[in-house]
């Protein structure tokens, strides 16, 4: 494709590519992010696109592998249209049934759709699907339309008319204006207001500024970003070049970890569509404005999601924060005024300058708005991406979208926000999804994960997981965020082992206090959340752990011990054969008996009975 | 040509050297802000987080280094109020707890009041202060030494564990090292660690004295600013 020289040639190739596809009468659409992958979505479109070639139906039916659809707990999953007949768990041996049946005579295979797990009955569009119902699929939506590695998808469905706007006579000012009037707030965590940062950045001296986008997302159980990014990247990229327009940058950067090898790939291939096109590069569609990007690869540090570690680790340094009495906007990259936003709030950009600020206002809260993306995992029935506008309950979330816990066991508390948010107990499901709100709960949204727990789940041992996580993940360069989340984990080891004392819940406050006041950079600030969120709602663990030496949901190992109910087992055998330790002993058809000695607390013997005869205490 | 900035530092109007941070000059004009990471021509990374000070702005306080904090025009920081002072204690108290075999740091935890130690003592060789580092790096340029790994394990070593040949073996490392000055009644035995408290003439500069600069001895033995 040759280098675009105008917008007038921009929506010339538009129109050019919808007109050659006029001839398609069907679409199908399968998820190619990662979750889908892993489940073998590559070998089922591969098939499929074989039997097509083999049918003749190559110009009359379009194959799509798309970025996330968002129900990974079903996946592979694929989309055919015009009918919106939505297929999961799908495997290459399907392709044919598919192509011959659905394709070709237009009949449903009802093994493949979703079983509706409340009425049981089968499904035969996304719209039905209770998961979908609830959600507002603003931008994950959008996943499903388009082939991350093609930017005539992309610009078929109506992409980069922002970047014609704002290159064609929409002045910096009124891009800041909008993006300030549609209240959007920073989705990476903070939920610092992305309109007063970008004037922020415009407002501050020098000539050479940069734009970032951090898609160093390491939080344990969240993937926003990384579908965003692999799913879409030209979305994010037009969000880049809006905002750089916006503060007067040239140069922009993403950050993307390692550890997400598709996204890389995707965003590469975007920025070098782009470049092919003259979107990115000198005088962009014949305008003065010029910008061009390149991707920075993240080692695998955690911390290197904090922006002044971002900036050190693109420059070539060591991965650690610095201070930052002076901000970013003003003293960033390379000491260069710079603004860095989160993969979210990029991908919002294009429709608040395309659709004006109301429309992306017109959903949310007060203080929050738009909608945000949420990877629910846990013990839940429905895992997977959603996607809400902000101030819908988290019970809405947990219940109606992710359909409760799993084997119907009851939940307990939900985790957001990852390592720097907090755990809420189910009595504060009503709060909403809300910045401000979470964050006087003592959690935060922060990225966006959601992770569930129910009453299988100690809350002590959580705050210990997280604490081990962090302490894994701190730079070390302060001390109350090397020490301090050390001792606090100290004590908290203590506390599940069974040495804790009544005084050393005082000290874990005061303790988590300090550090939460006096860390140098977000990840210590915000790394006794899960301590102080678990204090604060599920106190009566600690006690019950400190004072009883038990733990109530029979998970501290050096808390429990395990013994089988003689009255419910009979003897079958199946635990004494599967115990690694050789604890169990006992004759076949009699009560067998645990070696208190022997036992290593695995729970093997457990998760084996089929007769609930193997108690914790 | 100086120029020169007003900033409100507990109450007092300084003139303070624009381009200086609050830590150089609350140490200039006698306040007193206990500090461990800083060193006087090196530059500052806010690493012991002990000159923690209150920065005022339109009403409400921050926690925040003093050491990287430049003084502004008008700026108003508290450096001793019952927050920071509290906040110091319990960072004095972690900082005594991992390495009590240094007299700079008993000193230090004495200076910031911490009379009792409520974790169990650890008696590591050091404390990530990073003065060694910055010397080598900054005032030798012989990047000699530097951090190595990330979190717990993180230490100070040469590269690649050896000593290379541009370290010119000029012990100005060993001089800056808060650990190097052994307490009074000489090295604790490892399990016997405990917090000494028994120099009179620190514990009543730290109860009577708490914010102001009185010469303390603690700043001779590891290059306090005010010596300098």
């Amino acid at each position: 494709m040759s280098r675009l020289n105008s917008h007038r040639e921009l929506e010339h190739l538009r129109e050019q590519i919808r007109t050659q596809r006029q001839s398609i009468t069907t679409t199908i659409m399968i998820c190619g992010g990662t979750g889908c992958q892993a489940s073998r979505s590559q070998d089922v479109a591969d098939s499929i696109r074989e039997e097509l070639s083999r049918q003749g139906l190559d110009s009359s039916v379009r194959l799509c592998v798309t970025g996330c659809h968002g129900f990974c707990e079903q996946g592979p999953v694929m989309v055919i249209e015009p009918e919106n007949l939505f297929y999961c768990h799908i495997s290459p041996e399907d392709a044919f049934e598919i192509v011959h049946l659905t394709i070709m005579k237009g009949e449903v295979i009802e093994r493949l759709l979703y079983t509706d797990p409340v009425s049981g009955q089968k499904v035969k569009t996304e719209a039905e699907i209770p998961f979908y119902q609830s959600q507002d699929r603003h931008i994950l939506s959008q996943n499903r339309e388009v082939d991350p590695c093609s930017i005539e998808d992309y610009i078929a469905a109506g992409g980069y008319s922002s970047l014609i706007k704002v290159t064609n006579g929409f002045a910096p000012d009124e891009i800041i204006a909008d993006i300030k009037a549609s209240g959007l707030r920073g989705r990476g965590g903070g939920g610092f207001p992305t309109g007063r940062k970008w004037n922020e950045c415009k407002e501050a001296l020098g000539d050479e500024k940069y734009v970032i986008c951090n898609a160093d997302e390491g939080d344990p159980g969240a993937y926003m970003d990384r579908c965003v990014l692999e799913g879409n990247p030209h979305l994010v990229l037009e969000g880049m070049m809006v905002g750089a327009r916006a503060v007067g940058a040239q140069k922009g950067y993403i950050y993307v970890r390692n550890e997400y090898p598709l996204a890389v790939k995707h965003s590469r291939i975007a920025v070098d569509q782009a470049r092919e096109l003259g979107l990115l590069g000198d005088n962009i569609l014949g305008s003065s404005f010029s910008f061009d990007v390149d991707i920075a690869r993240g080692g695998g540090a955690f911390v290197c999601g904090e922006s002044t570690a971002l900036m050190a680790s693109i420059e070539g340094k060591v991965g650690e924060p610095r201070a930052k009495d002076v901000h970013t906007v003003v003293d960033g990259l390379f000491h260069k005024p710079t603004v860095l936003n989160n993969v979210e709030t990029w991908a919002n950009v294009p429709s608040i300058i395309l659709n004006g600020a109301s429309s992306f206002a017109s959903k949310g809260t007060e203080g929050s708005k738009g909608t945000k993306i949420l990877a629910l995992t846990g013990r839940i029935k429905n895992t997977g991406l959603v996607e809400v506008a902000m101030g819908t309950s988290i019970r809405e979330v947990v219940f109606d979208i992710g359909g409760g816990g799993v084997n119907g066991n009851s939940i307990k508390a939900v985790q957001t926000g990852g390592p720097s948010g907090g755990c809420l107990p189910v009595e504060k499901f009503d709060l909403p999804v809300d910045f401000d709100v979470l964050s006087e709960a003592g959690s935060m949204i922060g990225s966006g994960g959601m992770v569930v727990m129910d009453e299988a789940s100690c809350m002590v041992d959580v705050a210990k997981y997280f604490l081990t996580f962090l302490q894994d993940e701190s730079c070390g360069k302060c001390l109350p965020c090397r020490v301090g989340i050390d001792r606090m984990l100290e004590i908290i080891t203590d506390i599940t082992e069974g040495r804790g004392t009544s005084g050393q819940i005082d000290l874990l406050e005061e303790l988590a206090d300090t550090v939460s006041q006096t860390a140098m950079c977000g990840l210590g600030k915000t790394a006794p959340n899960p301590v102080l969120s678990t204090l604060r709602y599920f106190i009566s663990e600690y006690e019950a752990h400190i004072n009883e030496k038990k733990c109530p949901s029979g998970v501290c190992k050096a808390l429990i011990t395990y013994s089988i109910d003689p009255e419910k087992c009979t003897g079958c055998g199946v635990c004494l054969t599967g115990c690694v330790h050789q604890a169990i002993t006992g004759e076949k058809k009699e009560a067998h008996v645990i070696d208190v000695q022997l036992c290593q607390k695995c729970g093997i013997c457990r998760s084996d009975c089929k007769f609930d005869a193997i108690q914790v205490i | 040509m100086q120029q020169y900035v007003n900033v409100n530092i507990d109450g007092a109007i300084i003139r303070a050297v624009k381009g200086t941070s609050v830590l150089d000059t609350a140490i200039e004009y006698g306040i007193c802000i206990p500090h461990l990471c800083h060193v006087p021509n090196l530059s500052d990374i806010g690493a012991c987080r002990l000159c923690i000070v209150e920065h005022v702005v339109n009403g409400r306080s921050k926690v925040t280094t003093s050491c990287t904090l430049n003084v502004e025009e008008d700026m108003v920081i508290l450096t001793s109020t019952d927050k920071i002072r509290k906040l110091r204690h319990n960072l004095a108290e972690l900082l005594v707890a991992q390495a009590p075999n240094s007299r700079a740091i008993q000193d230090i935890a004495v200076r910031c009041g911490v009379t009792d130690v409520r974790y169990p003592f650890r008696n590591e060789d050091c404390v990530l202060c990073g003065r060694c580092v910055r010397t080598c790096t900054e005032i030798w340029k012989a990047r000699a030494i530097g951090f190595v790994g990330r979190g717990k394990d993180r230490h100070v070593d040469h590269p690649f564990g050896t000593r290379p040949d541009f370290c010119k073996q000029c012990d100005n490392c060993i001089q800056l090292c808060p650990m190097t000055i052994t307490p009074c009644n000489g090295p604790m035995k490892l399990g016997e660690e405990r917090l000494c408290g028994q120099c009179e003439s620190q514990l009543i500069i730290s109860e009577q004295a708490p914010g102001g600069c009185v010469w303390c001895e603690l700043g001779e033995g590891f290059a306090c600013g005010r010596y300098a």
